[in-house]
Formats: structure tokens, sequence, C-alpha cells
């Protein structure tokens, strides 16, 4: 103990504090999510909204459960740099930055690799969306920062979904709203717990989990994440790692693409709140 | 490299690929002619060299050196595994965009997707499955100390078009290139390990697993079809791109779309399925390179006779 600094009696103890019970690692099983009361194609209840970054043209903040992730959109706006030379198509410039607190592993401030990549996906997933042949000269730029990350993929999907929200919040026009949802390839059955070699894991076929979150993902044999605008039925972006069978491929495609019909209608429904409220403001 | 096609060249592709044929003589689901060899530079574990004709010409090396193991803090995982490290270079003399810092974001785009591919820890991580067939158990010397790690570095030498799909086929035939100098690890007692590193060049580990490398296969959607293996001309033209990696036994190791355009679901289906293919019957014409090369290879060694390599930029 330190005696310089702790003013106690010599004979004092640390005393004991009770850690929460729920530290146990959670075992996949069939049909046996992290959070029980999940069953295996259920998302986490989305809260959306929009128009709370007061500065910004356009904004967005998305909630599933631990994910947090606020969006903000500025612009259009004119291209400064003169090299580049004239365009007659916009740009769309999107950063991802996760806060240094966001994972369980502390951040730094400078933007890593990682982050410069997704910041990539996120606007290949949107570009496909937006008019830019009508803002010609002109850029765009979406920040997305995450406050709290359950999960990688899930982050990712959430980031789309939100960015989207916030360009139409924004009123730049677009074709259709990118929704965007991701799902993990989980191995099920006793063949996980005895090793992690992947020759054991081969014998049953994995289970597909929507949206997965962290603690699934350490359990996961790979994960796709899928941007969709379901209007025009049209995919705008698709990533997976892992390896998989075709089938299952498919079959995951076919349940995200489903999934995002519903984050269409949570979009549609909070886009709608933010006009009847201006309104009534 | 070029950046701008004018209309009438974009037109003359795009009803071109609608009847099947395109501006170099192929069919859609072509690939140009592909030339492969491996232990190309001696300060290398291995080293290949590819060169797609029209252009694309890639040198990729493996090193392997010893480090300490990487333990995942949440998970406690990686005590027991060797690393992987990938990286993406373009030259700047392959292209004058290339110059600075032009090249940054290409690089870190392929090197993402390399690493999402081959060890399968950046964009989406996962613990469970060894990372694209390699058993990373083996590169492990002293479990929870050290291991090998496999340093795969790309180098971009020229530009012809379908990048990615060319430094897959490196990477896999240097990793079959790849060999490990043998290590004997010695007990102390009391937890105390000591390892020696073996010099002999005759006897060697190769990377186990390495059969089950994935490849890529690049699609890239032009108009309402789509092609393989396009060159730069048609890469301008293309709409959305889909990289589709697949190892030898057809299980999918990663999907990525890219660039800007939209892919309708029933077309991204067919895509994969298509890339599936394609990418299982290119996976066995390079074993059988490889292997055609590593058998001659041998045979020279055996009578003597000096290994004469093609080496760089030959046609």
């Amino acid at each position: 103990m330190d005696r310089k600094r702790v003013a106690g009696p010599e004979l004092s103890v640390a005393p004991l504090v009770e850690y929460p019970v729920d530290r146990k690692c959670w075992i996949p099983q069939k049909d046996h999510r992290h959070d029980a009361s999940r069953q295996p194609e259920d998302m986490r209840p989305i809260y959306l909204k929009t128009g709370l970054i007061n500065q910004a043209n356009g904004s967005a903040y998305i909630e599933l459960e631990k994910t947090k992730i606020a969006c903000g959109v500025y612009g259009p706006r004119s291209v400064k740099r003169v090299g580049q030379g004239f365009s007659g198509h916009g740009v769309l410039n999107c950063e991802i930055k996760f806060a240094t607190f966001s994972c369980a592993k502390r951040r730094t401030n400078v933007r890593d690799p990682q982050e410069k990549n997704l910041s990539l996906i996120i606007s290949q997933a949107l570009t496909p969306a937006v008019r830019l042949d009508l803002l010609p000269k002109s850029a765009i730029d979406v920040y997305i920062t995450v406050l709290e990350s359950d999960g990688i993929s899930s982050c990712l999907s959430a980031a789309i979904t939100a960015a989207s929200a916030a360009l139409a919040h924004a009123g730049i026009e677009m074709l259709d709203l990118v929704a965007a949802c991701s799902a993990s390839y989980i191995p099920t059955g006793p063949s996980i717990t005895a090793t992690e070699s992947a020759g054991s894991i081969a014998s049953s076929p994995p289970q597909i989990f929507m949206d997965a979150d962290l603690e699934e993902e350490k359990h996961e044999q790979g994960s796709i994440v899928l941007a969709y605008m379901p209007s025009r039925n049209e995919v705008t972006h698709v990533l997976q790692s892992g390896k998989a069978e075709g089938a299952i491929i498919s079959q995951s495609v076919e349940h995200c693409v489903e999934a995002c019909n519903k984050i269409y209608a949570v979009m549609h429904h909070a886009l709608l709140e933010s006009i009847t409220e201006n309104k009534s403001v | 490299m070029p950046s701008l096609i004018s209309p009438a060249e974009r037109d003359f592709i795009l009803k071109g690929i609608e009847c099947n044929i395109r501006a170099d003589g192929r069919q859609r689901p072509d690939f140009r002619e592909v030339i492969l060899e491996t232990g190309v530079v001696s300060q290398t574990s291995g080293s290949a060299r590819v060169r797609i004709a029209g252009g694309t010409d890639i040198l990729v090396s493996v090193k392997a050196e010893i480090g300490p193991v990487q333990v995942d803090p949440e998970t406690g995982d990686g005590a027991d595994k060797g690393q992987i490290i990938c990286s993406v270079e373009c030259a700047p003399s392959a292209s004058q965009q290339f110059e600075g810092r032009g090249a940054d974001d290409l690089n870190n785009e392929l090197t993402q997707m390399m690493t999402r591919i081959l060890s399968n820890t950046s964009a989406t991580s996962s613990s469970a499955s060894s990372a694209a067939g390699i058993n990373l158990s083996k590169l492990c010397i002293i479990p929870g100390q050290q291991c090998w790690i496999l340093y795969v570095d790309a180098l971009v030498l020229d530009y012809g078009g379908n990048l990615m799909d060319a430094i897959f086929m490196g990477t896999r035939a240097a990793i079959f290139d790849t060999r490990i100098p043998k290590t004997e690890v010695q007990d102390l007692g009391d937890g105390q390990f000591e390892f020696e590193v073996l010099d002999d060049a005759e006897d060697t580990d190769i990377v186990d697993g390495r059969e089950d490398m994935p490849i890529c296969i690049t699609l890239n959607k032009i108009g309402a079809r789509h092609i393989v293996d396009a060159s730069p001309l048609e890469e301008l033209c293309t709409e959305a791109k889909l990289v589709v990696a697949v190892n030898r036994s057809g299980e999918l190791c990663g999907l990525q779309k890219g660039q800007d355009g939209g892919i309708e679901p029933s077309l991204l289906l067919e895509m994969i399925q298509f890339g599936k293919t394609i990418g299982q019957s290119l996976i066995k014409q390079l074993d059988a390179m490889i292997k055609a090369e590593a058998d001659s290879d041998l045979g020279k060694r055996q009578r003597g006779e000096p290994i004469h390599k093609l080496g760089f930029f030959a046609q």
C-alpha cells in the first residue's frame, strides 16, 4: 500500500469489490445469441434522429444499443483546389473517425489506415445514390464520428445508414436512401470449444447472425456488410471477409436485403419526423 | 495510367462488350496471357513476378523475420500464432500519377484489401479461422514469445489494368516459393525457452496450408455485362467492380465492391458464382505453372546446370 498517500490505519486491507457476474464468456450455440432476447435474424433496435448538429447542413445520430455514431454533412461547396481541373461531377468526401475512447483499445487521434479504408468504403457505398451529376465543380463533405463501437461490421453498416440519412436531411438530391446491414457467420456446435483450428469448424455449417455485436464478432468465421437501395433494388456496396461457402453468402445477402428494407422504414420515419418537427417550430 | 476517356471511346468499348468482343479481341470471360516466375530476388525468403501481357507488372516478395507474438488484449488470442503483414506499393516509375503522395490512396486500398483477405484482422476481425488457409500456428516458434512474421510486399512496376488479380497471383506464387529456416527450441526449465535458427539452406520448411491460399477475380460491370481482367481503358468505363476471393475448393474468402456504381442483388449473386468458377480454373492453371517451373528448376539443380530466369520486364 502507498503509505505516503493513503493515511489509513496500518492494518487496513483493500476493500472487497463485487464485480458484475456478466464476465463469463459467451459460447455460440444454435439459435442462442449473446443478447439472449434476440433471434438469429433479429437486429438490434435502431434509434435514428436527424438534425442534432446545428452547424451542419444535415446531420444524423444513430444508436444500435452500444453502437453510437454521429454524422454531419457539409456542402455542397465549391472545390477549392485549382490544380484538379474541371469536373462535371461533384465529389463526395467521406471521413470516418473513431473517437479515442470508442473501442476496447485506445485509438489515436491521427487517422489510421483502417479509418482511411472505411472512409473509402462508405463513400463508395453512398456515391451511387447521390446525384453528383447535378453538382459540377462542387464537393460534399460527410464527417462521421464513432462515439462507441460494438463490433466493426455493425459500426460500418450503421455509419452508412446514418450518413445517407444525414445526406437526405441536408436536402441533397439522391436517387434513394442507402440502408446498410451486417451479418456474421458463426460456427455453432460443440467443435468450437475444443479447438480453434479451421479444420474442426468445417464440420457443421455456420449459422448466420444478423447485426452481430462485439462479443459475437469474436467468434465469427466471417462477416458480410451489405449496403442497399431498397426502392431501386440495387446493392451499392458489399464487403465480405472470412471464409464461407457460396450458399451461405447468397443466403446472407438475401437476409441482409430483407433487413435493409426494415432499416429503410426506420430511416423514412426519422426523416418524416424531422419535417413535421420543423413545421411545428 | 490514363485518367480520362473520350465519350466515343467509351461508347466503342461499351458496345463491343455488349457484343462479347473487346478491343483486344478477347471475349468477356477471357484473361490475358500471364507470365509467372518465382525465385527472382535472392534476398527474399520467396519471391514472384507476374506480368499480364499488355502492361501490368508486379513483383511480390516474402520476407520471413522473427518477431514477438501479437496477443489480442481483448480475447487473449494470437499467443501461439505467427503473423502475415501485407503491403502494396505502386512505384512512381510505373506512372506519373503515382509520384509523391499520388499513390497513397491506391496503396492503402490495395493493402487493406490484401490484409483483409490474407490476415483477416483489418476491417472485420476474426479470431476463429486461420488466415486464408495458411496455418499460422506453424509459424509460431515459442508460444507467447517469438514467432515468424511473413512480410508480403507487392511492388507495382508497371500498370496495365487489373492490379488486384495480378497481386494475388503473385502473392500465391511467392508464398509457394517461400522457404522458412527450421528452428530448434530448447527447454531451459522453469518456463524458459531458447531457440536456434538452423542455417541449412537445403533443409527448410514450406509455408503450411499454401495450397489453400485464395486468389482474386475482379469483375468489372460495364453496362449490363461483366468482364474479367479489364484493361486500363475498360477500367475507366467500369461502373462497379466486384473483387471475389476464392480458394481451390471453391470457398469464398472475401468479397468487396469497388468504384461508384450499384449492382442488382440477383446480378451480384450471379457475378459471385461466375467469379468462383473462373477463379477455380485459374488456380488450377497457376498451380500447374508453378509446379512446372519448380520441377524444371529442380532438374537443372540436380544436373548442375545454371538456372536462368527471364527477369524483370521481359515480355
